[in-house]
């Protein structure tokens, strides 16, 4: 028997195989108990010979091995390319949940104050009249203190007509600085339209501390309507006059559809009324007994839903009470 | 309130365009709703032809009945010729003409020279209602005679116009008046204010007013003055017109007299036939038990013994401040006016305005409170007006009151206002801000206030609004310092935002439902005494109901695997003034109990609690398929609330989340293996598989690692009125592996102790 010979017929017949079971036949034939090199193995006497031929029958295996790898690779190769599927197929569901709108933008307020170091504080809905009206400052008189336009339960109970009662808990129950935010429900004797439902929500910011000014609230509003309705937004402000502030202002945003060249939505002007708010009036001061010399405050009361539907749209904000899945669903 | 430019403009010279002005009140003053377009365009010449005109002669139409050709010099030198259908005019009267090629706001297309049956019509003698003046197309506009031909009719007449529609805040009632506007523009945009400076017409044939006031705080002053000989008849044109483009109507001379100078001073007037007022006198006091009055819109009107009324000293003749009597209103036959000029406190005049359900023009400005100095300059303006326009004599004067208020007077720091607008505005100009808005500056910052501000300005943070307002454009934006700030959620918050989202991820969708509810599972929920509707009348001790009417919903529109959450209040009876408020979140799923329940196990496993129920009951869930916690309950909903088979829950979040721990401690699960082994044992149908576990816990003791029914079956082979359960056991120590014999022996022990508890027999 020759080696190289065998070999070289061997390697051969190796590459020739082109499916597992001609590499087996190859492998038996060349390697297998009765084949010549076996047979010439048994037969070996001296250490040189045994010592090639089992160079010879390492090699062999390698190279079945080897090919055999190259076989398999081929196999899957073929057996993926046969496993194709329309990609465009949909998944399989998995059931997932929604946070309602105004969830989601309660959290936004909630992190963008956190982020500014302010805490956040969860006031109480029914409120009493000294809470609500009185401690904050409403003359005797004032529309809201009118069943008209309120929900009482009794001649000193109210449900809150804003959130603004927590701005006096909270500095009933800590001495300044005070840096909270409150959201929740809020309930008028408003006659469901497009733009009023009588449950809706508000946020309420309260800032006091030493040195703070109207330039301080202004920068802030500023901060929090660009973080809500964009970087490119411009912010408005006007003055106003609400009882629990002085000076009161209102915040306006440049027009997200028309980008403040008028539009119905912006009823031409270009400009969005978000919502109130301005410098603690010194008269909330002496309620809960703050040196009304040394701090200053601000504060604002914004609605969730008009920034919900301002921002995302909505025509008529009684639809975020319905509950309809097509609406929840598409935020 | 609406302001018309022109008559603004008249009290204020002021450089700036009607854009400019607007902007500036708007930012510093009160809201400017929007600037509103009256009247002809002011394009390509077309005001030019607009004029003057006199009509020299008039001839009937000798082909149409209904018209006249007139003869009208426009100042041409040639008389026009001009086919007209009114009759309400003579030849000698001054008109107001358009010309060919005019453009008017009820026409389309620009006027046309043209014949009208045969006679050419060069322009067109105008009606109010075609330039935007008016409503009347009854008759055309009768100019002053005093008026040239040829003048343009815009030097005459507001023909072309814009108006600011504006809503003042409520304490800024001294806006609700042109001169208070015109007073507001002159100090922000640094104009000139000329105010109307009437000339009071003299007393002539004085005779006594006899005017008796009871009730000297709900009316602070009177004055009352008597005209004899006035002819009422309809207002000169420019009087219609300004009081048209302000949104009133015009009804008589005398009448739009007394809004026209309400328009101009905020101070309400109003005008009785003095003949009508049998007692001859005036006495304002309250209301007497039963008595009643017709007001001018045609309503008799119970009286309220809290309200103010104007009597004759027999009769009530107004409900004071808010509406005239009819018997007493001024009419064509009316020759002696009796004119009130007076002030009312506010707060009452609200209230019964609000028990009458009735705001008029005058309500609205009493209930904010008007400045008592303004009804003598309203008397005299009035006064003037009604001898000039009805031919009137002045007769009579009485002015009742019992001291005006002072002005108030305020100890100012510039300083301090420089710190609270974050801003330093420098000393003069605040000086001068101050004295522009109507303020005396004395040289110590002592500042009195005008009588006009003196229930709005009180106090010095007061003035410093007064500054903040008008340099509010120009104030920079700062954020506070903020040297001391700790923020971050609550373990209550954080915890709130984790259930939100474990839901969410569990494919529940929150829903917002209302707090007021129809009615609630408990009889002693707060129920509102005067509720907007019945629908919602209690406030909720519940939130499953609403989340039901929300499925509901949900499956109207067609949606099918509805899974609903919220997380809201409930308002349960304290036994104090304020009810309990808490804070629950509820579950609405499509599925049975199992579903429900494995909600629930989600949401505990997620907050690290472990979910442990006993049977219970609740009036929503069926009675069978119900059970409590330690926070709430949860099962299967009552077949009566919603069709097909859904689970329901409601947790106390308080509650829950009181057994949450702060942190949870590493147990090693990790040096030593379990052993792993499952038995399945026979028992009573009645026994419950969570009983059979907590057994199995209690029997194995510490090295119980894992307990957890896997299987229940029934069958033959376990014989009726029988289950064989299958409970997978996981024993482990943190301290060594556990030998065979040891979990053998485990596992005998519980064996033994469900065999001794509930007659267990274990299955092969
Ligand atoms: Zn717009």
């Amino acid at each position: 028997m020759n080696p190289t010979e065998l070999e070289r017929r061997a390697l051969s017949a190796v590459s020739a195989a082109a499916t597992s079971d001609e590499l087996e036949r190859a492998r038996v034939e060349y390697l297998g108990r009765k084949s010549e090199l076996k047979l010439a193995l048994r037969q070996v006497r001296d250490r040189e010979t045994g010592m090639t031929l089992n160079a010879l029958r390492e090699r062999l295996e390698r190279a079945i091995a080897e090919r055999e790898a190259e076989l398999e690779r081929a196999e899957l190769d073929r057996r993926l390319a046969e496993e194709r599927v329309d990609v465009t197929m949909p998944g399989e569901p998995v059931p997932r949940g929604h946070l309602h709108l105004i969830t989601q933008i309660r959290r936004e307020v909630e992190d963008i104050f956190l982020g500014l170091g302010y805490t956040v504080v969860d006031g109480r809905e029914v409120e009493t009249t000294h809470y609500n009206f009185d401690a904050l400052n409403f003359p005797p008189g004032h529309p809201s203190r009118s069943p008209l336009m309120t929900l009482f339960l009794d001649e000193e109970t109210v449900l809150r007509t804003e959130t603004s009662p927590s701005q006096i808990r909270t500095m009933e129950a800590q001495e300044p600085p005070v840096y909270m935010v409150s959201l929740g429900r809020v309930y008028r004797r408003d006659t469901p339209d497009a733009t009023h439902t009588p449950i809706f929500h508000q946020v309420e910011g309260l800032a006091v501390d030493e040195g703070i000014t109207l330039g301080d609230l202004l920068g802030t509003l500023d901060y929090l309507l660009k973080a809500l309705f964009g970087e490119d937004r411009s912010t408005d402000f006007r003055i106003h006059h609400f009882p629990f502030t002085e000076p009161s202002v209102e915040a306006y945003v440049s027009c997200h559809l028309c980008d403040g060249s008028g539009c119905t939505v912006c009823r031409h002007s270009g400009w969005i009324e978000v919502g109130g708010s301005g410098m603690v009036d010194p008269n909330l001061f002496d309620v809960v007994g703050y040196d009304k010399e040394r701090y200053t405050g601000f504060a604002f009361g914004w609605g969730l839903e008009r920034i919900a539907v301002l921002r995302h749209g909505i025509p008529d904000l009684r639809e975020l009470w319905r509950n309809d899945p097509r609406l929840l669903e598409q935020f | 309130m609406r302001a018309p430019l022109s008559w603004l403009r008249e009290y204020v010279t002021v450089d700036a365009s009607t854009e400019e002005l607007a902007r500036r009140l708007s930012v510093s003053a009160l809201e400017v709703d929007r600037i509103i377009d009256v009247g002809v365009a002011d394009i390509d010449g077309n005001l030019d032809r607009f004029l003057v005109g006199r009509v020299l002669e008039v001839v009937p139409h000798p082909n149409a009945d209904r018209l006249r050709v007139c003869q009208v010099d426009v100042g041409e030198g040639d008389a026009r010729q001009i086919v007209c259908g009114a009759w309400n005019f003579d030849a000698g009267a001054t008109v107001a003409v358009a010309l060919p090629g005019a453009l008017l706001p009820t026409l389309d297309v620009p006027l046309d020279e043209r014949e009208l049956r045969g006679r050419l019509s060069r322009g067109m003698i105008l009606a109010e209602d075609e330039v935007g003046l008016g409503p009347d197309h009854a008759g055309i506009m009768l100019l002053p005679d005093t008026l040239e031909p040829g003048t343009p009719l815009v030097d005459v007449l507001p023909i072309r116009e814009q108006v600011l529609d504006v809503t003042p805040t409520i304490n800024r009632v001294d806006l609700l008046s042109m001169v208070g506007l015109a007073r507001e523009v002159a100090a922000l945009l640094d104009g000139e204010l000329h105010p109307p400076e009437p000339e009071d017409p003299e007393v002539v044939d004085r005779e006594p007013v006899e005017v008796v006031v009871e009730d000297p705080e709900g009316c602070p002053r009177y004055i009352g003055r008597v005209f004899r000989d006035v002819s009422v008849g309809p207002s000169p044109q420019w009087l219609r017109s300004r009081l048209h483009l302000a949104g009133m109507r015009s009804i008589s001379n005398v009448v739009d007299v007394t809004n026209y100078v309400m328009l101009v001073y905020g101070s309400p007037l109003h005008a009785f036939d003095r003949s009508k007022l049998s007692g001859g006198r005036i006495v304002v006091r309250r209301a007497r038990p039963g008595e009643a009055l017709r007001t001018l819109d045609g309503v008799l009107r119970e009286l309220d013994p809290r309200d103010l009324l104007i009597t004759d000293g027999e009769q009530p003749v107004a409900l004071a401040a808010i509406m005239g009597g009819e018997e007493s209103e001024v009419g064509t036959e009316t020759t002696e006016v009796l004119l009130e000029a007076a002030n009312f406190e506010p707060l009452g005049i609200l209230r019964s305005s609000e028990r009458h359900a009735l705001r008029t023009e005058g309500s609205n400005r009493w209930e904010k409170g008007v400045d008592p100095h303004l009804a003598e300059p309203a008397a005299v303006l009035a006064s003037r007006l009604i001898v000039d326009l009805s031919g009137a004599r002045l007769t009579g004067h009485v002015d009742v009151h019992s001291g005006l208020p002072e002005r108030p007077v305020v100890r100012f720091r510039p300083t301090r206002a420089s710190r609270l607008i974050g801003m330093e505005v420098a000393e003069a100009e605040q000086r001068a801000l101050l004295t522009r808005f109507g303020f005396d500056v004395s040289p110590e910052w002592e500042v009195t206030v005008p009588t006009w501000r003196a229930r709005d300005v009180t106090r010095e943070v007061d003035v410093i609004e007064e500054v903040a307002r008008a340099v509010l454009d120009r104030v920079p934006h700062t954020m506070p310092l903020r040297r001391h700030v700790r923020g971050r959620l609550t373990k209550e918050q954080r915890l709130r935002r984790v259930v939100e989202d474990v839901l969410v991820g569990a494919g529940l969708s929150e829903a917002y439902t209302w707090s007021l509810v129809a009615s609630d599972p408990r009889p002693d929920a707060i129920r509102l005494p005067d509720p907007m509707s019945a629908d919602q009348a209690v406030l909720r001790t519940t939130i499953v109901p609403g989340l039901v009417a929300a499925a509901r919903t949900a499956l109207d529109v067609g949606a099918d695997a509805v899974r609903l959450f919220e997380i809201a209040r409930v308002y349960l009876p304290s036994g104090e003034r304020l009810p309990e408020e808490r804070w629950r979140v509820a579950g609405v799923v499509r599925g049975g109990y199992a579903t429900v329940k494995g909600v629930l196990e989600t949401l505990y496993g997620a907050l690290h609690l472990e979910l442990r129920v006993e049977r219970g009951e609740h009036p929503l869930l069926h009675p069978g398929k119900a059970a409590v916690t330690a926070a709430g309950w949860l099962g299967e909903l009552h077949p009566t609330l919603l069709e097909g088979t859904w689970g329901a829950f409601e947790l106390d979040l308080a509650d829950l989340f009181a057994a949450v721990p702060e942190r949870v401690v590493y147990e090693d699960v990790l040096t030593y293996p379990a052993v792993r082994q499952d038995i399945a044992v026979v028992v009573d149908e009645e026994v419950e598989v969570g009983a059979l576990v907590d057994a199995a816990r209690e029997a194995g003791g510490t090295l119980v690692r894992e307990a957890r029914v896997f299987d229940v079956y029934r069958g033959e082979q376990v014989g009726t009125g029988q289950k064989s359960v299958a409970i997978h056991l996981a024993f482990q120590s943190p301290e060594r592996t556990l030998t065979d014999e040891e979990a053998a022996e485990l596992r005998e022990r519980i064996v033994a102790a469900l065999a001794e508890r509930f007659g267990a027999r274990l299955r092969s």
